[in-house]
């Protein structure tokens, strides 16, 4: 079974990586694959600078669904107003829900409160799975806010479960922490570059994800790579060509390293002189369903 | 051009995570320690690279350690790491043995201390007024971490001032909690609306946890909020320089205009900005596709270049620093780093 075969088979994708090693491009793709394979797809972003519109060329969400294309939605979250959204569906009087949310306490609690954000987006998107939820989808692919380590996401309801115990918010994480386990359901995919910094934080997650959580990849994505150069094209005293040769040199290194720990499916996407758009989306999604057969 | 990379007692290196903050950061401070400057280095999670680079171990995250002597200047290096300097907070500043365990036994500290939202940013800060105090540093230069709100650090004292004198704390404070403290009808009723109300949605332990914790920390507030203030006040003075890191190309710009904008607006000194890994011009196209890609890459980036000295016409020095063909491995290469950042700029 190839890497999408799989990935097509979830309800709860987690795109993650590091800042700057196209994650929000990998997810444009994924939900643009997946789509043409028959599911209903909705993609999240989390970042409050909108981006995950521009590669699939519709205009921003604002906090909407936006359709782009058949089969397939995106939407940008903020954790905070979903947070909100649940105090006025949990308390009874608008008076009182006021109260609650323009309070410094509150906003404090929101902030501060170990996995609460984190919680209230997977939350919305386990939400947007059930069978209830207009419009329908089958597959929500979150592309994860580029925290210092992503394991902390899909911890947080599990963390947030022992914290709150006993009351609504704590039912309500262990639900999720529970939908988040079943590893048939819910999966990840890392994006990262192959250079020395993104490698180094991919092999540590990979670790973390497995310990702390059980959980392996379905995929790996190493993005940006300089192509191979051509043999025997190499003169003395070229720097354009010495810089793709010592570029590349440093891409296999560090494909090298991630192999060491990383054996499961990875896929190598070159580096397209497209800037961030769906022509880019298009011709990696291509590239992506070609490497993963 | 050095003259300007290099004022500012502080300077404070900011940018999105992945444009090579830490690097040049590191290429700045070695330049100021060779031009006989007493230089530290603060920054967070380096790359094994730069760390075998600066020698720094996992020593460094207590004290800071010498990396280089030349002259009367000298580099040192400090790492820094969150939790640690929680920890190392609460030893100094509780007033006794007891107040500190009681703090560290605390379930909501054990698992917030590294988490809560800029902490890390603000002991980052804490750290930096505890080098800048120690009169040891003719100029200290702070690599930011990656941050989810880019921004964190520059609120970050503020938010500490306001959570201490917020009224969920005082009230977490108040004697009543323990039975005691006679206290009025109406905050009786609130106190028990805030308790159902948190029972119901968060659970009752929780709530008591935080309180547990809230009050373990009181002792260290009036410490914290005069700091925080005073750590602001730094941020804001003239000594200190915020140098922006950008990565390169159209794209790219939306986040150094959010860096840009928020540190105008909150009235920090901008140094100049870093366009960095600029793709160079491989010369007259060529067939070989190679070639073709890094001649697309050098006019993406030249673009982006222009887009952003259009918005900012008002002089700010927005530098462009070329792609390497290797990042920075040693002090060697870190020093020609900084020659040729300090050389009039190409593009």
């Amino acid at each position: 079974m190839s890497a999408l075969d799989r990935i097509a088979e979830r309800q709860l994708v987690v795109v993650t990586g590091k800042g700057g090693v196209g994650k929000t491009t990998l997810t444009a793709m994924l939900g643009s694959l997946l789509a043409a394979r028959g599911r209903r797809v909705l993609l999240l972003e989390v970042d409050p600078r909108e981006s995950l519109h521009q590669t699939l060329g519709t205009e921003p969400s604002g906090g909407e669904i936006v359709q782009a294309g058949p089969r397939l939605g995106l939407q940008n979250l903020q954790p905070a107003a979903v947070i909100e959204a649940l105090v006025r569906e949990k308390v009874p009087l608008a008076y009182l829900v006021r109260k609650i949310t323009e309070s410094a306490a509150f906003h404090q609690f929101v902030e501060g409160a170990p996995g609460l954000k984190e919680t209230a987006l997977l939350g919305y998107a386990y939400r947007a799975l059930q069978s209830g939820h207009r419009p329908r989808f089958d597959l929500v692919i979150v592309d994860a806010p580029a925290t210092g380590h992503s394991a902390a996401l899909l911890a947080a309801p599990g963390l947030l479960a022992q914290a709150a115990q006993g009351g609504q918010l704590g039912d309500m994480a262990a639900d999720l922490a529970t939908f988040l386990a079943d590893a048939s359901r819910c999966g990840v995919v890392l994006a990262t570059l192959a250079e020395e910094m993104p490698v180094q934080e991919t092999l540590e997650l990979i670790t973390r994800l497995q310990v702390k959580l059980g959980l392996r990849p379905d995929l790996v994505v190493a993005n940006g790579l300089y192509p191979v150069p051509r043999p025997g094209a190499a003169k003395a005293n070229d720097p354009p060509r010495e810089l793709l040769q010592a570029r590349r040199r440093l891409n296999e290194a560090e494909l090298a390293r991630l192999a060491t720990v990383w054996d499961g499916p990875l896929v190598e996407l070159p580096l397209l002189p497209l800037g961030r758009g769906p022509a880019l989306v298009e011709a990696l999604a291509i590239l992506l369903e070609e490497a993963d057969r | 051009m050095s003259m300007d990379l290099l004022s500012g007692r502080l300077i404070v290196v900011v940018g999105a995570g992945g444009v090579g903050k830490t690097t040049l950061a590191a290429a700045l401070a070695l330049g100021s320690a060779q031009q006989g400057r007493r230089t530290l280095v603060m920054t967070f999670d380096p790359s094994l690279r730069l760390k075998d680079a600066l020698g720094v171990g996992d020593a460094a995250k207590d004290e800071p350690i010498r990396v280089m002597e030349e002259g009367s200047g000298f580099l040192d290096a400090a790492l820094l790491d969150a939790k640690q300097t929680f920890d190392r907070l609460i030893r100094t500043y509780a007033p006794d043995a007891d107040a500190a365990q009681r703090i560290f036994a605390n379930r909501f500290y054990q698992d917030m201390a590294g988490n809560l939202a800029g902490i890390l940013e603000y002991m980052a800060m804490e750290r930096l007024f505890e080098m800048r105090a120690s009169g040891r540093y003719d100029q200290i230069i702070l690599d930011t971490p990656p941050t989810r709100q880019a921004m964190d650090f520059l609120q970050a004292p503020e938010r500490m001032m306001n959570l201490v004198d917020s009224k969920a704390i005082r009230f977490a404070l108040d004697p009543w909690w323990d039975g005691k403290g006679e206290k009025n009808l109406a905050f009786r009723l609130a106190a028990r609306g805030v308790m159902e109300l948190s029972d119901r949605i968060i659970g009752r332990r929780f709530l008591l946890d935080v309180v547990e914790f809230i009050r373990a920390f009181a002792p260290l507030f009036d410490g914290f909020r005069s700091r925080a203030e005073e750590v602001r006040n730094l941020l804001k003075a003239e000594e200190t320089r915020f140098l922006l890191v950008a990565g390169p190309g159209p794209d790219r710009v939306p986040d150094a205009m959010f860096f840009l904008r928020k540190l105008e607006e909150s009235g920090h000194h901008l140094g100049p900005v870093l366009v960095n890994q600029v793709h160079p011009d491989p010369g007259p196209a060529a067939a070989d596709p190679g070639l073709a890609l890094l001649r697309f890459l050098a006019d993406r980036d030249r673009r982006g270049l222009e887009l952003l000295r259009s918005l900012f016409p008002g002089g700010q020095d927005i530098l462009p620093v070329a792609l390497e063909p290797l990042p920075p491995g040693d002090l060697p290469t870190l020093a020609r780093l900084f020659e040729k950042l300090s050389s009039p700029a190409q593009g």
